[in-house]
């Protein structure tokens, strides 16, 4: 089973984390928030090189991650934790 | 039973043992494979082929083996689809053939041969398709080969070995052991897996030298290393697949399940050396029993002293089908002649094949060069063979019982493959090789294209030293093994004999699948020309084949149709796993209650004694009603809910998930989440509250209490509490990191006990501790106290999902019992699920199949929630237009037109106009025992009014019945009962 490097237990099983979404690749920035809230939960565009994920590692520290993974190859990039301020 | 003359061979013994095929006994000797045996009781037709039904032999000796698929054992516990190559006889073992009704020599269905080419490429798609394929499906599923699946399974529990190791070397053949050694002498921790129950590889077969030893003595010296090197060699154990880094491997000694093994290894540096498996040639009739490899023959002979047929007719396209012919004369079988399909000067002066040709001409065997065959003679076994020349002449006929073909070895880059690894072509093959080794993967021998005994060694050691170093290893890997075998075959690309047009519908490419040149044609005419295309339209190596013999064979054949190189039309890709592996293996110890965790309250023991009847709730188990109360789930469901509305009943809501959220931020974090306000909440006060997902849908319900200023207990959906902790979680993450506030779950830190009904506030007062008296009293709808009972926290809150007048009792689980039997005593009745429903949609309140994920806040009639104006998660989207269109649903009460009637949730609600037109479904419904008819709720589309006639259509159950709409509150819309 492939692993994920969780940054905070190190490198875990798959089966230790849920995937939750991915995000957009591209984040429009227009003057209605409605519209631009619409174009990212709808309008998706996948690129084949980059995806930015959501995962937790639900079966271990509970921590949400930004995963950054090449789904062409399969490769993980970056493993971070999940943060930001109130919306 | 007369006993026939001994064999002798590599790997039988001199035991007898019988065993059965198709309701006949034979012998066999220990060690023999079904194949083996059989073939030297000179059965040589093995079942019947998929599609056309047509008579199939054996094509291999190993994993290969298309044709020779066997049921093993009787029902209920039979075993389908076992390789006879693979499986080792037992005494008394039963095996029958497949794809044949009534029996394998006279088959029904094969009468659909005479059909010509009715199965051709795409029929299924094309055929079956009017009025549906449903109409077709059951008479097609019973003429659809392969075996019978077991009725019942009695396989012991696999066993599971995880392995952390430097070096996984895959493969133990010259090459996969000479990168073994390389790496075990440098230090690694070494783990070797070899599908054979021995190791050797080709070495079994080919002479030859290595380092001044014979190859067979250089084996056992060399396996002696390994073992003392601390090398782990796992024999009969196949890679199945690349999971991402870590490698499966599964070992079924004997070919049949029973003791298997799932090894999960877990290498830093792999080595790839699996060898390569040869592949035919496609001529006409290359199906017919007694076509075979010619690998296989020799292996038949070495490992079996088995002889595959008496006269023998070679087609190959390379060197090494000579010495081939000189080891299976000296076998005792008559070589009639070797059809090369390369030129007469393909074969070096002086060289090692040029010699033993001279020799075998001299010995009476025809040498035909630039020949090919053309066809098979002989329907159920071989007769003759029609070969003619490549470059024009007329063709003739050449008595034989057994055509020994080989066109090329194809590299078994199965766990690279599932890897994604990219391939190349490589010329000297004609064949793919792995294009890249990694620092975590690499390939030696066939697999990098090295088909002679030295490269091969070189090659493997080069590999494994490589590895090691990969791995950290910091030892001496030595020097590499040197070898001198076999030379090179100077193999020419030839993938199939030329064939008039009407005989490519008997030039067989995929033997297990029936596919042919001429399907290969209709494919590439309607328009699917990528491999992988033509792979899906044609069935070409799909089911248990995968394209071992058949993907670089099709492939090379689709390149002459299309007039493309190979190397551009590329092969297709196989799936894992490499090898059949039965469901039992795969499923290790996660059968029966295993499959799942689940849940239990702490009343749980106390339900299962008291004729609670348990249901699954997400992982929780619950009872769904009490086996006392009724002689089925509905009777005892309508008396306890009755039992509710008239004197009081308790149920178990220990499965809500409760979060506790705190910290100075709390209440803006739950203002955040849910669509409604928690910070406008005033300690000690509860709010039905309900939270969105980003889009706009509902997500869960629940009750949010104000525990203190900066604490919050919110609860959820039973179903539901692991998936809103993960989100709260989530959340928090997203915009809260840094933030004062924290998310717990205290699901299982409180039982619920939740005591509803007319008579329940007296019951409570008699239980509870006397310091209860005056708070329970005073409690408001939808307030709550906390306290102690029995010496234990207590939290009372008043809220009701049943409409009665009901509270809630938080209780520490080991209190739970006690408190539970207590309200018992008092004169109040355990109620199930059943009761619980039938009281929800008496009262209008969801179900919880209102939120399906489908429906917004104004779909279910909670636009009151919106206006208050949170801006909270979710919100920006429900103003979209979309959601406010008279078709959107809306919940509504549904009740039948006569009263009496019985509708069903999932029926499909139509008006008189429309009546294939759903205008929308029933959600719940319900027997209402205290309005004495059928209730439901449904979603239902905006524009059809209250008061409205519809039909609820209910056509897989056969039912249809005439219901009005009316509000979802069926009773006491005034909610007296429970504020009173």
């Amino acid at each position: 089973m492939r692993q994920l490097p969780c940054p905070f237990c190190g490198a875990r099983e798959l089966r230790e984390f849920v995937f939750h979404k991915t995000l957009p690749a591209a984040a429009s920035a227009t003057a209605d928030a409605s519209a631009d809230e619409f174009a990212r939960t709808y309008l998706r565009v996948a690129d084949p090189q980059l995806s930015v994920e959501h995962w937790q590692h639900v079966h271990g520290c509970r921590a949400w991650l930004l995963v950054r993974r090449n789904p062409s190859t399969g490769a993980v990039l970056a493993v971070q934790m999940l943060s930001g301020t109130a919306p | 039973m007369s006993t026939p003359p001994l064999r002798r061979g590599t790997r039988i013994g001199t035991q007898w043992l019988s065993f059965r095929f198709d309701g006949r006994s034979y012998p066999a000797q220990a060690g023999d494979t079904a194949a083996s045996a059989l073939l030297a009781n000179g059965v040589r037709l093995m079942g019947r082929s998929v599609k056309y039904r047509r008579r199939r032999g054996l094509l291999g000796a190993g994993p290969e083996e298309p044709n020779a698929l066997f049921n093993v054992g009787e029902q209920p516990q039979l075993i389908p689809n076992v390789q006879a190559t693979l499986l080792l006889l037992r005494e008394g073992m039963s095996l029958a053939s497949q794809n044949r009704w009534p029996s394998l020599r006279v088959d029904l269905a094969s009468l659909l041969q005479a059909g010509g080419g009715l199965f051709s490429a795409g029929f299924y798609y094309k055929t079956f398709i009017w009025p549906s394929w449903r109409t077709y499906e059951s008479l097609i599923r019973r003429l659809a080969g392969l075996g019978a699946a077991p009725l019942d399974c009695a396989l012991p529990h696999v066993a599971i070995e995880h392995l952390a190791c430097d070096v996984l070397v895959t493969g133990a053949g010259p090459a996969g052991l000479a990168a073994a050694r390389a790496a075990a002498r440098a230090g690694a921790r070494v783990v070797i897996c070899e599908s054979e129950p021995v190791c050797g590889g080709e070495l079994e077969f080919e002479g030859g030298h290595i380092d001044g030893q014979t190859a067979a003595a250089w084996l056992v010296r060399t396996l002696a290393e390994l073992e003392s090197l601390g090398a782990r060699i796992l024999t009969s154990t196949t890679v199945i697949t690349d999971n991402g880094g870590e490698f499966i491997a599964h070992a079924e000694p004997g070919g049949l399940p029973g003791h298997n093994t799932m090894y999960r290894i877990r290498p830093r540096a792999m080595v790839l050396a699996a060898g390569a498996l040869e592949r035919p040639i496609v001529f006409c009739n290359n199906d017919r029993p007694g076509v075979m490899l010619l690998g296989a023959a020799e292996r038949y002979l070495t490992r079996y002293g088995t002889q595959v047929g008496r006269e023998l007719v070679l087609f190959a396209n390379h060197d090494r089908v000579y010495a081939s012919a000189q080891r299976l004369a000296a076998g005792g079988m008559a070589v009639r002649a070797i059809v090369d399909t390369r030129g007469a000067d393909a074969l070096m002066t002086g060289s090692a094949a040029h010699v033993l040709r001279d020799s075998l001409v001299a010995a009476g065997v025809e040498c035909l060069a630039a020949h090919a065959v053309i066809s098979a003679n002989g329907g159920s076994g071989v007769r003759a063979v029609r070969v003619a020349p490549l470059h024009g002449g007329p063709p003739r006929k050449i008595r034989c019982d057994t055509i020994l073909v080989s066109g090329g070895w194809s590299p078994a880059l199965h766990g690279g493959f599932h890897g994604g690894a990219a391939r190349a072509y490589a010329p000297p093959l004609d064949s793919f090789v792995a294009a890249t080794s990694t620092e975590t993967r690499r390939h030696a021998g066939s697999a990098n294209g090295c088909l002679e005994l030295g490269a091969a060694l070189a090659d493997g050691h080069a590999a494994g030293a490589r590895a090691a170093a990969d791995a950290k290893a910091t030892g001496h890997a030595g020097v590499a093994p040197q070898g001198n075998g076999d030379p090179s075959p100077r193999l020419q690309a030839f993938a199939r004999s030329p064939a008039a047009p009407a005989a490519e519908r008997r030039q067989f490419i995929d033997l297990q699948n029936d596919v042919t040149v001429a399907d290969l044609r209709v494919a590439l005419a309607e328009g699917f020309s990528d491999i992988e295309h033509v792979k899906r339209y044609t069935t070409l190596g799909i089911g248990t084949e995968q394209g071992r013999s058949s993907a670089v064979l099709g492939a090379a054949v689709l390149a002459e149709l299309k007039g493309e190189s190979l190397a551009a039309v590329g092969v297709s890709r196989s799936r894992p796993p490499y090898q059949p592996v039965t469901l039992r293996s795969i499923a290790g110890f996660h059968v029966g209650d295993a499959v799942m965790v689940s849940r239990r309250t702490p009343l749980n023991d106390w339900h299962v004694a008291h004729g609670g009847m348990l249901e699954p709730m997400g992982l929780w188990m619950r009872p769904r009603y009490y086996s006392a109360n009724g002689a089925n789930p509905f009777d005892a469901a309508i008396a306890e809910a009755r039992q509710v509305r008239t004197a009081g009943g308790i149920v178990d809501g220990s499965t809500l998930g409760k979060l506790e959220v705190a910290g100075p931020d709390a209440a803006a974090f739950l203002d955040f989440i849910y669509l409604s306000k928690a910070s406008t909440m005033r300690v000690g006060r509860s709010k039905y509250m309900v939270n969105l997902r980003e889009d706009g849908m509902v997500l869960d319900d629940g009750l949010v209490l104000r525990l203190a200023d900066d604490r919050f207990l919110a609860t959820t959906g039973s179903g539901h509490g692991t998936h809103m902790l993960s989100h709260f979680e989530h959340y928090r993450a997203l915009h809260w990191s840094g933030r004062g506030v924290t998310v717990t779950d205290v699901t299982e830190a409180w039982a619920v006990i939740v005591a509803a009904g007319p008579r329940c506030r007296d019951a409570l007062l008699q239980v509870l501790d006397t310091a209860w008296q005056a708070p329970i009293g005073r409690l408001g709808h939808m307030d709550f106290a906390d306290g102690s009972h029995a010496g234990q926290a207590l939290r009372v809150l008043r809220a009701s999902f049943s409409g009665e007048l009901a509270f809630e009792l938080h209780c520490r689980p080991a209190g739970a019992v006690a408190l539970w039997e207590a309200l018992l005593a008092a004169g109040l009745a355990a109620y199930g699920l059943e009761a619980v429903d039938i009281l929800r949609v008496e009262k209008g309140y969801l179900t919880g199949s209102e939120l399906n994920g489908q429906t917004t806040p104004f779909d279910l009639g909670m636009a009151a929630l919106v206006k208050q104006g949170n801006d909270c998660l979710g919100r920006a989207l429900l103003d979209r237009p979309a959601f406010h269109e008279a078709t959107r649903p809306r919940l509504v009460g549904l009740r039948a037109c006569d009263g009496r009637s019985r509708f069903l949730a999932g029926a499909q609600l139509t008006t008189a106009a429309a009546p294939d037109r759903p205008q929308g479904f029933v959600t719940s419904s319900v027997y209402s025992p205290t309005l004495d008819q059928w209730l439901g709720l449904a979603l239902l589309a905006r524009n059809q009014a209250e008061g409205t006639q519809l039909m609820a259509r209910d056509p897989l159950r056969g039912s249809d019945v005439a219901v009005h709409v009316v509000a979802p509150v069926h009773f006491d819309p005034a909610s007296e009962r429970m504020k009173g």
